[in-house]
């Protein structure tokens, strides 16, 4: 396999690529037109670029998820000293946390840039700074999800943020009763000061359990988890990462950013920020607070639960009152990630299994829920208001057929990969905090609400005024039915996930799990030990 | 097996504009005519065991084995599944041969079956599931497939909101059944079904005790789970308006077989069920409510399938009660002349409703005796069968439970008269139906008819609200059928018919035993199994089932045909038990009140006020607040500050991956 650098630059590299190319290529003029009437702009070379380097990091990452051993743990290691006075280190590894997770995120990132290349209207204005900032961001979150030092993970997560400002300031469109500048300033003031405050935490870790140890600094993963710190830093660092991966994900109440954000970003853009930026926050958790703050961990558990309870139910109610399609998908999102959290904060293998497999059924998910509702608006007149919507369904069979699986997932039907991800989730939850599992359980059924609303509103009933049915395009059809696919596979066959992660979750949550289990029963053996011995082998 | 189905969902579904004509209908038809003759030879070979090896299992894949869950992909294959599954296979056969020349003329032809395929697919599922987490998934499954067809008609705004009210409850069942196993889990620590029986009789739940707290409240949300499915009080709401969905869907899906998977449910689950009395005496007076009162609002309907669909309600609670006290064998037994007769009954009154052109009201219909003499044929057999007159199937199954009820004596004795009530009921409403749709003096349809035309309505309106329907989707279509013009349906009707006056004949007391010793070996544990029969109290059942039926029978013939003023003067002197009945003891307005309206008021109070007060304007406006407090010059610098904080991070992150790929 080629070393892990070359799946992390890549989509970077192909990204500086397509900028440098010359820009007349993008001139030739090829009049189209688009189905909707107005004129589709020429498709750019530094599009298709991107679609190849964004296709060659799918195949890398599906390669390495065929060739990750099941039992094994960190694989394809690469460490180098990057600077060695402070300790840190470019230290990137496949793991059973995140092998699944980069195969989600290039193929989301390889689904949004096709989207972005055969959409009605074209590629967007100024492709080649497009597609740049596009790749930066898919590079910048492989990395995040690849690194396996403490800064460089830091460094990574708030790369992301930076494209993600352009984009939406730049390409973005104004929502009703605000602007995109509006949108970007909140956006970017949450995520920087959850950013700051991870930095500060990061450092702060770094210093004090060398100082505990009493050596050199290193901010290797494998280096602090064997220098854990004192309950008392424990606790104020993890509140520090916890705000940053909480405005990430988004969780209530630090969603504020999102309605406003979600409607300023063009679709493809949000197809990723919400496909996958979230599932960093998540990955965050599972990665990095878990192994590192154990004791913080399990201090605050029953806060983070109630946090991701409230997400849930105050999600779910959003969504099923809310008119704007984007915003139910966005809502949603809230409810979903709240019951990411809830897996994670069961500190028991049983939920953050589930919680690692939801987050990859949750991409794929909202990914094509969010490109439809772009296919959606573009029949209703180009509005997202599902009061506008109606009656589609005749006229669009393919699509209506593509929109009810992706609804189905989305609710988390039984037979369906986010049903195994919810259950486990909830089981673990159920161990943890029997109360907690069963309120949580409303939000399973106010997701049927919303999904189905959405549906029909847009797909039964009588046509709407201004609204043409029409089926999908093949372009269309090129962006969703892959995804689609993955969704069936992830129904039939959710082991494939679950199998590789198994080792590693386990070995992130062993510690908390521990310290939650009541002491009659962890005193009879030696199981700190054990489990120490166990994650200090990975 | 289950392959047929499979294949003859994804044939229709992705040849819908390939297959020509009405090819979808046959293959359908034949898939599962195949899964029929697949499910007798597994029949034949599971008999071909010893009776105390008749439980297999078979694992196909792992699904989700992870953290100490094993939840596979496994079939069970035993008496009761193998029971189940002929069942489903056998009426579904009959009612996709009859969907046949029913829905020839829809739109939706191909999705139709697709659909019910689809629907067949997830029932077998259910029953042939080896564990907890299959079983969970062929029961949301047949729940989707419900939602589809009920909303068949989607340009229907009452179809569509049927479908989602059918859809949101039966989630509300599947939350109590997911709920229940992890209950169940906890102590047994498998979700396999045969190992968590397993290990249930060896002490889970405490050795030799009975109504361990999780092992009652796993039972109990196991039956919200069974109620919500079975359409029982107070989870019934939805049944009545599916049957906005095609007919013959009403007939399958909401009669015959999903509906009844509450009652396999609590028969596979029997061994936990044993050991929690206090959920098995629940599920009793549920069941013994639901006969009861789904039966007094059967009264007072006047849509000819809503009186069908409250009469299939209050023959669940039979069932669900029978199940519940121990009467497995009885329960199953009547699940299986109830969908011989039921079925029937649905498809009978699809005839009538082609020959109105759509129209469903009662209190349109009349005198069809002469116009449809098959169809009303089909439905006296099928209403002698559902009020329980001999020799008809229903009378030996319905006298069974209530018998098993009655030898248990104590407070069983109330649940033994409420089923005697509930039968005097269901034989007045059944043949006020049959007195009302076929006798007295012929309607204009039916008058048409017997000169030889058959009635299409000009400008087809929703039965529900008198809207003008929207014909693209098909319904109710330009063309109507029934029975007595297409032989598929009259095929399907006769074998129906068949069955529902000599389903009863295989298990007559005294007599013979077949559905008792067939299922035996599932039941080896269940303590109430073997009955002893007490003489007296079988022929005192026996002569009293007999009466009742006859007199509901005979005061149905005194007030609707002879002396058609005494309704009316009975509804304006009870008129407050009349409106009770009407409005269906008002459980719709019930549950609008206690659970809708809060919900949505929340909702729109999070999003109105909290949403733009505290999260907007506290919290947001906090922090950008923050940042602009002090001047221009802050703005600046924070403007700025992002701007630069960018760019030195793009440069420096850019520079070491510059500086890796260099050294690599």
């Amino acid at each position: 396999m080629p070393p892990l650098s070359i799946l992390l630059w890549l989509p970077a590299a192909c990204g500086l690529l397509g900028a440098l190319l010359p820009a007349g290529a993008a001139r030739i003029p090829t009049p189209a037109t688009a189905p909707g009437g107005k004129v589709r702009r020429p498709s750019s070379p530094a599009g298709i670029v991107a679609l190849l380097g964004s296709l060659a990091a799918l195949g890398l990452a599906i390669a390495y998820i065929a060739d990750y051993k099941a039992g094994g743990g960190p694989q394809h290691v690469t460490d180098t000293m990057w600077i060695s006075s402070l300790g840190i280190h470019y230290k990137l590894a496949v793991t059973g946390l995140n092998v699944i997770l980069l195969g989600m995120t290039t193929l989301l990132f390889a689904a949004a840039i096709l989207a972005s290349n055969v959409r009605a209207g074209g590629p967007p204005e100024r492709p080649r700074l497009f597609y740049f900032q596009l790749l930066l961001a898919e590079s910048a979150v492989i990395g995040a999800f690849l690194a396996q030092d403490l800064i460089l993970f830091v460094a990574f997560f708030d790369l992301m943020l930076i494209p993600f400002y352009f984009l939406i300031g730049t390409w973005g469109r104004d929502p009703e009763g605000s602007t995109r500048v509006r949108a970007t300033t909140k956006l970017v003031i949450y995520t920087l000061v959850g950013s700051l405050l991870m930095l500060a935490g990061a450092v702060a870790t770094g210093v004090l359990s060398a100082q505990q140890g009493g050596g050199h600094v290193d901010f290797a993963f494998s280096a602090l988890q064997h220098m854990p710190l004192s309950t008392g830093s424990q606790e104020w660092i993890f509140l520090m990462f916890a705000a940053a991966f909480l405005v990430k994900m988004p969780a209530f109440p630090l969603h504020g950013w999102m309605p406003d954000g979600y409607r300023a970003m063009p679709v493809e853009v949000l197809m990723v920020f919400s496909g996958v930026l979230s599932k960093v926050g998540a990955y965050g958790f599972l990665a990095v607070v878990l192994p590192l703050f154990p004791r913080a961990a399990v201090h605050f558990q029953t806060v983070m639960l109630l946090v991701a309870l409230a997400s849930i139910i105050y999600g779910s109610a959003q969504a099923f009152t809310q008119t704007d399609a984007r915003l139910i998908a966005g809502y949603s999102s809230v409810a979903q990630l709240g019951f990411i959290t809830l897996g994670i904060f069961a500190l028991n293998s049983q939920g953050a299994q589930g919680a690692l497999l939801q987050m990859v059924n949750h991409a794929l998910v909202v990914a094509p829920l969010l490109f439809i509702v772009a296919l959606l608006a573009e029949r209703a007149g180009g509005s997202e208001d599902i009061r506008r919507m109606g009656g589609i369904a005749f006229r669009a069979p393919v699509l209506a057929s593509v929109f009810l699986i992706v609804a189905l997932a989305t609710l988390a039907m039984p037979g369906s990969g986010n049903f195994a991800g919810e259950f486990l989730i909830l089981l673990g939850v159920f161990k943890a905090k029997q109360a907690i599992a069963i309120i949580a359980f409303a939000g399973v059924v106010m997701a049927s609400v919303y999904a189905l609303r959405l549906f029909i509103r847009a797909m039964h009933n009588r046509v709407g005024p201004g609204v043409t049915p029409r089926e999908m395009t093949v372009r269309d059809g090129a962006v969703l039915v892959p995804i689609v696919a993955v969704i069936l596979f992830f129904a039939l066959y959710p082991q494939l996930a679950l199998k590789r992660s198994e080792r590693s979750v386990q070995g992130a949550v062993a510690q908390a799990q521990v310290l939650t289990t009541p002491r009659h029963l962890s005193a009879r053996v030696t199981d700190l030990d054990q489990v120490f011995n166990a994650t200090s082998q990975e | 097996m289950l392959a047929f189905p499979l294949a003859g969902t994804l044939i229709s579904a992705f040849g819908y504009r390939r297959l020509p004509g009405r090819s979808a209908g046959w293959i359908g038809t034949g898939a599962i005519f195949l899964a029929f003759l697949a499910a007798i030879a597994t029949l034949i070979s599971l008999q071909g065991h010893s009776p105390d090896h008749r439980q297999l299992v078979s694992s196909l894949w792992e699904y989700a084995s992870t953290a100490g869950v094993d939840a596979k992909v496994s079939i069970l294959v035993d008496p009761l599944s193998v029971f189940m599954i002929l069942i489903v296979t056998g009426v579904s056969t009959l009612i996709h041969l009859y969907s046949i020349s029913y829905m020839e003329g829809d739109e939706g032809f191909c999705r139709y079956f697709a659909y019910l395929n689809f629907f067949v697919l997830s029932m077998l599922l259910l029953v042939l599931a080896g564990n907890f987490f299959l079983l969970i998934v062929g029961w949301a499954l047949v729940g989707a497939a419900s939602y589809l067809l009920i909303s068949f008609w989607y340009r229907r705004t009452t179809a569509t909101r049927a479908g989602i009210k059918a859809f949101v409850i039966n989630v509300v069942g599947d939350v109590g059944l997911v709920l229940g196993t992890y209950f169940i889990f906890k102590h047994t620590h498998t979700l396999d079904l045969l190992k968590t029986f397993h290990a249930t009789s060896n002490g889970a739940f405490g050795h030799g005790r009975t109504g361990d707290g999780d092992l009652v409240a796993g039972c109990i949300l196991l039956l919200v789970g069974a109620f919500a499915k079975s359409a029982q009080i107070p989870l019934h709401t939805w049944l009545p308006d599916a049957m906005e969905g095609p007919t013959p869907v009403s007939s399958l899906i909401h009669a015959a077989t999903m509906v009844t998977a509450g009652v396999y449910l609590i028969a596979r689950m029997h061994p936990l069920f044993q050991l929690a009395p206090s959920a098995q005496d629940v599920g009793a007076i549920v069941g013994a409510a639901t006969l009861l009162i789904a039966g007094t609002i059967g009264l007072a309907q006047t849509d000819i399938k809503r009186v069908i669909a409250y009469s299939t309600m209050s023959q669940i609670g039979y069932m669900i009660m029978g199940v519940s006290i121990g009467a497995y064998a009885a329960g199953l037994f009547h699940l299986m002349t109830h969908a011989f007769f039921k079925a029937l009954l649905f498809m009978a009154a699809g005839s009538i409703i082609g020959a109105m052109g759509g129209e469903q009201s009662l209190q349109r219909m009349g005198g069809f005796r002469r116009a449809l003499p098959f169809t009303y044929g089909c439905f006296v057999i099928g209403g002698l069968a559902l009020s329980g007159i001999p020799p008809f199937s229903g009378f030996f199954s319905k006298d069974e439970i209530l018998l098993v009820a009655g030898e248990q004596g104590g407070w069983h004795w109330a649940l033994y008269v409420v089923g005697y009530v509930g039968a005097f009921l269901t034989a007045l409403y059944t043949f006020r139906l049959i007195f009302r749709a076929f006798h007295g003096e012929p309607v204009a349809e039916a008058r048409e008819l017997e000169a030889g035309h058959l009635h299409h309505a000009e400008h087809p309106t929703n039965p529900a609200t008198g809207e003008l329907e929207d014909t693209d989707v098909g319904f109710p279509g330009p063309h109507h059928t029934t029975a007595e013009r297409a032989l598929p349906m009259k095929v399907a009707m006769s074998v129906l018919a068949v069955g529902a006056v000599g389903a009863g004949l295989v298990q007559i007391p005294k007599t013979d035993f077949v559905i008792d010793n067939f299922l035996k070996p599932t039941f080896t544990d269940a303590a109430a199994y073997e009955t002893h029969t007490r003489n007296g109290l079988l022929w005192l059942g026996l002569a009293l089932g007999t009466v009742v039926g006859l007199a509901g029978i005979a005061l149905a013939y005194r007030i609707w045909v002879q002396r058609p003023a005494i309704a009316e003067a009975a509804r304006v002197r009870f008129k407050p038990v009349y409106e009770l009945f009407v409005n269906k003891w008002y459980f719709d307005e019930l549950i609008d009140a206690l659970v809708i309206k809060p919900t949505a008021a929340a909702g729109r109070f999070a999003s109105d006020v909290f949403e733009r007060r505290v999260i907007d304007e506290t919290i947001v406006g906090g922090t950008t607040g923050v940042v602009r407090a002090g001047s221009a010059a802050v703005r600046a610098v924070q403007s700025g500050f992002v701007r630069y904080y960018a760019a030195m991070l793009v440069l420096g992150v850019a520079g070491v991956g510059f500086y890796f790929l260099m050294q690599s």
